[in-house]
């Protein structure tokens, strides 16, 4: 499974993306907007996992622009928290809005469930 | 004064309201990036176990992941604090330098999803008086969120604790449109803040200047 992490918090996503990694997944991760954008210009993910609160952009509106250049893309939000209005729009726009701090078994269920509950470990 | 009463204590429990899950939102990240690292050292631990050799240098690395983030935490909750004691007191000495620095660095978070920062300059001499801390640093965060809905993307807000002939002053320099929403869309809501308060909020001599005078109640 090709995964995008999008996090501002850096020693977060990066530590996310090692473990990812560790487990066979194929993971690359961006810190910002632009960054997250130009990654998914260069290469065909399966899953985005997105933060909901990212400096200068929502995560939400993020979505929606990798929506428009990959449809068949598909997207969870993972976020600090946020409020009951957050929750109802992540809910409704992605496959499943966690909440940090989750365990990484969780994560993964979630992940293979939004993929249709296949096996996508490994490139 | 009574008229004002209620929204002084509506917006006084917005504010703080605001930077209570402002604060919650940081620790939550403090705890995911914990978390993480947490789980990394299982990762290693469980590699080790089946013969891969720990590397020192990742230790190292999640070590130092683990008191940056301590670290962290404990000025979120030192700033918290600071926060949450400054309605101990009715009437008392405000050092508003280190006031405005305080509700910046609390509305930095804020201030960063919108691509902004707030740079605080230190005066000379203290710029200090009497008056309630609190309704004090509701006020100033009234001018910080107007700042934020203005000036996201367009670079750094200056926050200039000053004396202005002779009269205590909080200068806010944003870029050269920033006083356009005045008086129309500020002060807005913190208007009778203001007026409890017995400060002024008026636009300064340029375009990119707002200025909110406070009296020094040590006499009443």
């Amino acid at each position: 499974m090709r995964v995008l992490l999008v996090d501002d918090e850096v020693e977060f996503v990066s530590t996310l993306a090692e473990r990812l990694r560790f487990r066979g997944f194929d993971v690359d991760y961006a810190i910002e907007a632009a960054g997250a954008l130009t990654l998914n210009e260069q290469k065909e993910y399966d899953l985005a996992v997105l933060d909901m609160k990212m400096p200068g952009i929502s995560g939400l509106a993020l979505k929606g622009l990798l929506a428009e250049k990959s449809p068949a893309l598909k997207f969870i939000f993972l976020t600090g928290h946020g409020s009951e209005k957050d929750y109802l729009l992540g809910s409704r726009e992605s496959a499943y809005y966690l909440v940090k701090p989750m365990s990484i078994d969780r994560l993964i269920a979630k992940m293979h469930e939004t993929m249709g509950g296949k096996e996508h470990l490994g490139a | 004064m009574s008229d004002l009463f209620e929204p002084i204590c509506a917006s006084g429990l917005q504010f703080f309201g605001k930077v209570s899950a402002s604060v919650s939102h940081e620790l939550k990240n403090v705890l995911a990036v914990l978390n993480e690292n947490a789980g990394l050292l299982e990762d290693l631990s469980l590699a080790a176990e089946r013969g891969k050799p720990l590397m020192p240098e990742q230790l190292k690395r999640v070590s130092e992941n683990f008191h940056k983030q301590i670290r962290r935490a404990d000025d979120i909750l030192k700033n918290m604090n600071r926060f949450a004691h400054s309605v101990d007191r009715f009437s008392a000495k405000v050092d508003l330098y280190e006031l405005v620095s305080l509700i910046s660095v609390l509305a930095s978070r804020l201030a960063a999803m919108r691509n902004l920062t707030f740079v605080v300059t230190k005066p000379e001499e203290p710029v200090a008086f009497q008056s309630n801390p609190f309704l004090v640093e509701n006020l100033v965060w009234f001018c910080l969120e107007y700042a934020m809905a203005r000036e996201g993307g367009k670079g750094p807000v200056q926050l200039i604790p000053t004396k202005k002939s002779g009269k205590i002053a909080l200068s806010v320099v944003g870029s050269a449109a920033f006083t356009e929403g005045y008086p129309e869309h500020f002060p807005g809501a913190a208007a009778p803040l203001a007026a409890v308060l017995g400060a002024t909020l008026v636009a300064g001599d340029s375009a990119d200047e707002l200025v909110v005078y406070f009296p020094d109640r040590k006499n009443e």
